[in-house]
């Protein structure tokens, strides 16, 4: 909007003295605001800013009738189609009946190839440019090892009268602060080997675990993230005031803030989109992964899930005793990160 | 006095000359790197958000399994807007590595799987998997070897003449397939129990297909009626989905496309290799300010030194131009 209204002004030579920019600045914002309380007061009809102004004081995606969230999506998909130059649609379409996403991964398989970050991005939406958002992270972790050199190695000293008097415990202690057992490097973030899978790794990848309890819902202010029934924690963006009181939360790491206005090329966007869910974000909002609510919503796996490419993820529904995930539950070695935390995450490792 | 005077005058004078050339060079050498910043990238971590222009997508890539040497039959081919409903292509690839990122249509290329034996333990067959409900590939079509007509292709090897599958199946150094088994003594499969001729076989009286420990012909297309003689706890866990790929519909019932064993594995290396390495996609972006990764080396804790392992943690892709 500002941007015509600048061209359409008059090529007048714009001087950017810091006079003038804080002149347009005003404009702009005295003829926005005016044009939407003039369309609200006369029916004007400037569809921009008639927009604008109903985005600005849309309720909650949860308060809001189906009528409202009809309209929301109606001017969401205007504006889209006309920023991306195609045909967007969006979603709203809630939670199945008899439905509970449930995640896990293979951490024996994955060989770290980050597929599935690309792939999520491709997917949904993230900003590409100056920083790419990833909502995937795919950490790197030494193997360790009980080498017999290292079987007197680590803490703590022992006490008292017994044979470990002054000695290190060693190994059999387990890890510490100082040195877990037999691994000596922190998870890695940016390895780039020529090619994966190195012997002496194995690879951790982390994404938003749609707790059961999640950390996030608990503390945000205005109760714009919240649970769906079908387990998926979503965010109305609309309703977002990015506090970052989430990311705060959050022991999974798994929430990203958009420090600028996304940077999303138009061939690259996913025209295919949720409410919640992969929708173009914009500046000052926070965003995380969702199961690709656009997509597990209407029955499809989700992205990462579909380009693993040595089958390390699976996802399902957890009421469905047949589902992938409820027979790795019932067959294999199941985990849960940081477990001691009770957030109760529906993503599972699992090894064979 | 006069001399310190004089001297200072001097180092005065001096100096601002020096000052004063230093700022003429300073000055045109940062106008050149002004330039040069203009003509680079806005940014030192900023691509150019202009990928589309001048940048041809990727058209042929690959699936799970990299090909061997440029095509094999686990490569795609990139077609736009395959699926015209929304304008997507039917796959969308890595530009940095050719590996196929997503998929338009998941059931793009298939066909239906095929008679799936029920297990003996039928809670595992509860899983509503009707023929038409499981697709695969079918890879039939794409051998390379196998398609070819005995009477005409034979000549090539073996002097014109049609040779009959040989009955000794023990190892012996081979002369062609070199690009499968560099050298088939040291064929590494069951531990070396077996040899090609175990599993490619004549007897069934077709070339185009796999035979198993009874002479039965297994299609290349269902691999797992094979492999599961043997590896069986593995064939159990990919029947329920828990080993393996699919993709497609999660809902049950729904359709998926399965992923059959030599899609992810190649049978003549998998022993060295579980899965045949791959090239992998780039590392996130460093942080603003963050010149490299290197204190991801560094052990931690005063007992123990840098990293075990020879790979090195190079700058983020986006920040080399």
């Amino acid at each position: 909007m500002s941007e015509e209204r600048r061209n359409t002004e008059g090529n007048a030579a714009v001087d950017k003295t810091e006079e003038s920019s804080r002149r347009n600045f005003l404009k702009e914002m005295g003829t926005g605001t005016l044009l939407g309380a003039a369309a609200l007061l006369t029916g004007s009809d400037d569809a921009e800013a008639k927009a604008t102004w109903a985005e600005w004081f849309q309720k909650n995606w949860r308060l809001m009738t189906d009528e409202e969230k009809k309209e929301a999506i109606a001017r969401l998909e205007t504006r889209y189609s006309e920023e991306y130059g195609k045909k967007v649609a969006v979603d709203g379409s809630p939670a199945m009946k008899d439905v509970l996403f449930g995640y896990a991964l293979n951490i024996q398989k994955c060989i770290g190839c980050r597929r599935c970050v690309h792939a999520c991005v491709k997917e949904n939406n993230q900003s590409r440019y100056n920083t790419e958002i990833q909502w995937i992270r795919v950490i790197r972790m030494e193997k360790g090892n009980f080498l017999p050199e290292n079987m007197d190695k680590g803490y703590p000293k022992g006490e008292g009268d017994t044979a470990y008097k002054g000695k290190d415990y060693g190994i059999q202690v387990g890890g510490n602060a100082y040195g877990p057992a037999g691994v000596t490097l922190e998870g890695q973030h940016y390895y780039q080997p020529e090619l994966v899978p190195e012997k002496e790794a194995f690879y951790f990848p982390m994404q938003c675990m749609q707790c059961e309890k999640p950390p996030c819902v608990k503390v945000c202010p205005v109760r714009t993230t919240y649970r769906d029934p079908d387990g998926i924690v979503v965010i109305d963006y609309n309703w977002c005031i990015g506090c970052r009181m989430c990311m705060a939360a959050c022991p999974y790491w798994a929430r990203r803030f958009n420090w600028g206005a996304p940077n999303l090329p138009k061939d690259e966007m996913n025209p295919q989109t949720h409410y919640l869910g992969n929708r173009p974000r914009m500046r000052g909002v926070v965003e995380k992964c969702t199961f690709c609510i656009q997509r597990s919503r209407k029955g499809r796996y989700t992205a990462c899930v579909e380009v693993c490419p040595v089958g390390a993820r699976k996802f399902g529904n957890l009421l469905d005793p047949e589902s992938e995930v409820r027979k790795i539950l019932e067959k294999k070695k199941v985990f849960r990160l940081k477990a001691e935390l009770n957030t109760y995450p529906k993503f599972f490792y699992f090894i064979d | 006095m006069k001399n310190i005077k004089f001297s200072i005058f001097i180092l005065i004078v001096l100096l601002t000359g020096g000052l004063l050339v230093h700022k003429i060079v300073y000055s045109q050498e940062q106008t050149g790197q002004q330039k040069a910043a203009e003509q680079a990238a806005p940014s030192q971590q900023a691509e150019q958000p202009k990928t589309a222009q001048g940048e041809q997508p990727v058209t042929d890539c690959f699936e799970s399994r990299m090909p061997v040497d440029g095509k094999s039959y686990t490569s795609v081919i990139r077609v736009e807007n395959a699926v015209s409903q929304f304008g997507y292509p039917n796959v969308k690839c890595s530009k940095t590595t050719g590996g196929v990122l997503w998929w338009g249509d998941p059931y793009d290329g298939t066909a239906a799987m095929g008679d799936m034996p029920a297990l003996a333990d039928d809670d595992y067959t509860k899983g509503d998997y009707a023929k038409e409900e499981a697709v695969t590939k079918p890879r039939d079509a794409k051998l390379m070897y196998f398609n070819l007509d005995p009477n005409k292709n034979c000549a090539l090897c073996h002097d014109g003449k049609v040779v009959p599958f040989p009955k000794d199946k023990n190892p012996r150094l081979l002369n062609a397939h070199q690009d499968v088994v560099a050298n088939s003594l040291q064929l590494m499969h069951g531990r070396a129990a077996f040899w090609c001729l175990d599993c490619h076989n004549h007897a069934s009286g077709k070339a185009n297909a796999l035979i198993d420990h009874k002479g039965n012909e297994i299609s290349f297309n269902q691999p797992q009626k094979l492999c599961g003689k043997c590896h069986g706890e593995v064939y159990v866990d990919w029947r329920m989905g828990i080993h393996g790929k699919r993709i497609g519909s999660w809902v049950k019932g729904g359709k998926k496309r399965w992923w059959v064993c030599t899609e992810c594995h190649n049978p003549h290396t998998v022993q060295v290799n579980r899965f045949q390495p791959i090239k992998p996609e780039p590392a996130p972006v460093l942080p603003k300010g963050m010149k490299n990764a290197n204190h991801e080396q560094r052990g931690h804790g005063s007992s123990h030194t840098a990293a075990a392992g020879a790979h090195t943690t190079k700058e983020s892709p986006a920040a080399q131009h």
